[in-house]
C-alpha cells in the first residue's frame, strides 16, 4: 500500500537529514546592525524568533549545541514538497506539510552526535499526523448512539461501494453488533442480486424490492425492520452517482429524508488520487459526507488521496479498502499509517 | 414436485451463478483500469519521443497532430522549457532532460500498478474457473438426479 510514496518520502527524509547533519558547527556570522535607541514615540519591534549570531554561538560553545535555521533546510523542503505534490498530495495538504515539518525543525537545538533522522522522522510524523487528522472510530460510533445506527453509502459509478457495503457489514458483524442491508441501489442492473449474495455469504439480512423501485421505499423498509427486530446497524447500499446528475441528486436528497440516516459515507477509490479528493468534496457540498471510505488502496502507489482527502474536505477517513476478500478493509487508522509510510522509524 | 435436496441444489446453483456473475463484473473492472492504465503508458512514451526528437530537430520544427490523422509543422518556441503535470494539477516549468526523466518515473510507477492490476485479475479469473468447475460438476449432478428419477 503506497509504495511509491514511501519510497519518496524515505528519499526526501534522508535528503533532509543529511541537510541537517551538514549544518557547519561554527554558525555563519551575520551583519552587525548597530542597535539605535527607539525614535521618541516608537515602540521597540519585537524581537523575532530566528536566533541570532550571538545566540547560536552562545548555544554551540556552552550547550554544544547546533541550532537548524530556515536555510539549512530549504533545498531539502523544496525536494519534499516535489515529492508530495507527484504522489497527487493536494496543493493545500502539501502547504501544511511544509508548514509543519518547518515549524518543527527551524530554531530547533540539536545536541552534537544527536540524531538527525530522529529528528526530522519526528518532525515528518508530526506533520502527516495533522493532515491525516484523527480516524473515525465506527465501533465506538454505533456503541455512543441510539440504535439501530443507520449509515447512508454514497458516491460515483464503480468505485466498489457495494462491496464496500458487504465488507463493513462483514467487519461490524465480526464486532458483534447485529446488521441489516438495505439494497438501496435499484437501478444498476444486477446490483439486489449482488448484494443478497454478499449478504448471504456473511450471514447479514438483507431487504429488498423489485429493480427499478424507489430506493427511498427500501431504506425505509430496512430502517423499520432494523427498530422491530432491534438491529444494531443498518447500512444502506444506494446506486451510483455523479453531484451533476440533479435527478439522482434529488433522490438522494429525498433518500435522506426519509431514513434519516445518521452518518452519510462517502465512498471512491483511492487509486482516482487527487479526482477522488475533488469529487468527495463535491459531494460534501451538495448532499454533505460525515466520513470517506477509500477503496483499492492496495493498489494505489501513489497515496495522494489518502493523505489528502480528510484535511481537504475535514471529514475524517473511516476505512480502507485493501482487497478482495470480505477481510480486506481496514479501519484507518492514522498512526498506523505513518509508521508504515516512515517503516522502521 | 422437487424435493428439498433439489431445491437446495437449485439454490446453491443460482448463488455459483451470482459469484460468477460478480466476479466477472469485478474482472471487467480491472481489464478497463489496465486498458487506462496502458493508454496512460503508451501515451507518456510518445511524449519521451517527441521530446528528445524535438531537441535534435532541425529549426525546432514538428509535426503537430490535429486529430482526424491530419498533422501540421509547427515550431517550438522553447524545446528546453517544457510544463510537466506533476500531479494534484499542478504543472510546473521543467527543461527538457527533466521533463523526460519524470516520465520515466511516471512510466515505471504504471508498470508496477498494471502488474499488479494483473496479479489481482489472474486470482480472479483463477476463482471464476474453479465456480465454473463446480457449476458444470452441479449441472452434471442434476442431470444425474434427473435422468434417475424417470
Amino acid at each position: 500500500m503506497f509504495g511509491g510514496l514511501k519510497e519518496r518520502l524515505q528519499a526526501a527524509r534522508n535528503r533532509l537529514s543529511s541537510s541537517i547533519g551538514a549544518v557547519v558547527a561554527t554558525p555563519v556570522a551575520e551583519p552587525v546592525v548597530p542597535h539605535l535607541p527607539p525614535a521618541a514615540g516608537t515602540t521597540e519591534p519585537e524581537k523575532t524568533a530566528a536566533p541570532g549570531f550571538v545566540e547560536k554561538v552562545k548555544v554551540l560553545v556552552l550547550e554544544r549545541e547546533l541550532i537548524v535555521s530556515d536555510k539549512n533546510i530549504a533545498e531539502a523542503l523544496s525536494e519534499l514538497e516535489m515529492t508530495l505534490l507527484e504522489s497527487d498530495v493536494a496543493l493545500p495538504v502539501t502547504d501544511a506539510i511544509i508548514i509543519s515539518v518547518r515549524k518543527n525543525l527551524v530554531g530547533r537545538h540539536r545536541k552534537i552526535g544527536e540524531s538527525v533522522d530522529a529528528m526530522v522522522v519526528s518532525a515528518l510524523k508530526s506533520a502527516l499526523l495533522e493532515v491525516l487528522g484523527k480516524g473515525f472510530d465506527l465501533k465506538e460510533y454505533i456503541n455512543t448512539h441510539p440504535r439501530p445506527v443507520k449509515i447512508l453509502f454514497t458516491g460515483v459509478n464503480g468505485t466498489g461501494k457495494t462491496t464496500s457495503v458487504a465488507k463493513i457489514g462483514s467487519y461490524l458483524h465480526k464486532q458483534g453488533f447485529s446488521v441489516v442491508i438495505g439494497a438501496g441501489d435499484t437501478y444498476r442492473a444486477g446490483a439486489i442480486e449482488q448484494i443478497a449474495v454478499h449478504a448471504e455469504r456473511i450471514g447479514i439480512k438483507v431487504i429488498q424490492h423489485q429493480e427499478g423501485a424507489d430506493p427511498s421505499a427500501v431504506l425505509f423498509d430496512t430502517v423499520q425492520y432494523a427498530i422491530s427486530h432491534k438491529i444494531d446497524v443498518v447500512l444502506a447500499d444506494t446506486a451510483g452517482r455523479f453531484h451533476t446528475k440533479s435527478n439522482l441528486m434529488n433522490q438522494l436528497d429525498k433518500i435522506k429524508r426519509v431514513m434519516k440516516p445518521d452518518l452519510v459515507i462517502y465512498v471512491d477509490e483511492a487509486v482516482a488520487g487527487n479526482d477522488a479528493v475533488i469529487r468527495a468534496a463535491e459531494f460534501d457540498r451538495t448532499v454533505g459526507a460525515d466520513a470517506i471510505v477509500l477503496t483499492k488502496a492496495d493498489m494505489d502507489s501513489r497515496g495522494g488521496a489518502a493523505i489528502s482527502i480528510a484535511h481537504t474536505i475535514g471529514k475524517p477517513l473511516m476505512f480502507l479498502g485493501v482487497g478482495q476478500s470480505y477481510d480486506d478493509i481496514i479501519p484507518f487508522d492514522p498512526a498506523g499509517v505513518v509508521d508504515e509510510l516512515l517503516d522502521g522509524a | 414436485m422437487a424435493t428439498n435436496t433439489q431445491q437446495a441444489e437449485q439454490r446453491e446453483l443460482m448463488m455459483l451463478q451470482q459469484y460468477l456473475k460478480d466476479y466477472g463484473q469485478q474482472a471487467e473492472i480491472f481489464v478497463e483500469q489496465l486498458n487506462l492504465l496502458e493508454n496512460a503508458r503508451m501515451e507518456a512514451m510518445a511524449a519521451i519521443e517527441a521530446l528528445e526528437a524535438m531537441v535534435v530537430a532541425e529549426d525546432n520544427t514538428v509535426l503537430l497532430q490535429i486529430g482526424g490523422g491530419a498533422s501540421v509543422r509547427a515550431k517550438v518556441l522553447e524545446p528546453e522549457k517544457v510544463l510537466v503535470a506533476i500531479g494534484a494539477e499542478v504543472v510546473i516549468e521543467r527543461t527538457n532532460n527533466e521533463a523526460v526523466e519524470f516520465l520515466k518515473g511516471r512510466i515505471m510507477e504504471m508498470e508496477a500498478s498494471q502488474k499488479k492490476v494483473s496479479e489481482t485479475l489472474d486470482k480472479l479469473r483463477a476463482q471464476m474457473n474453479e465456480i465454473n468447475k463446480r457449476l458444470e460438476f452441479g449441472y452434471q449432478q442434476s442431470m444425474a438426479g434427473q435422468q434417475a428419477e424417470e
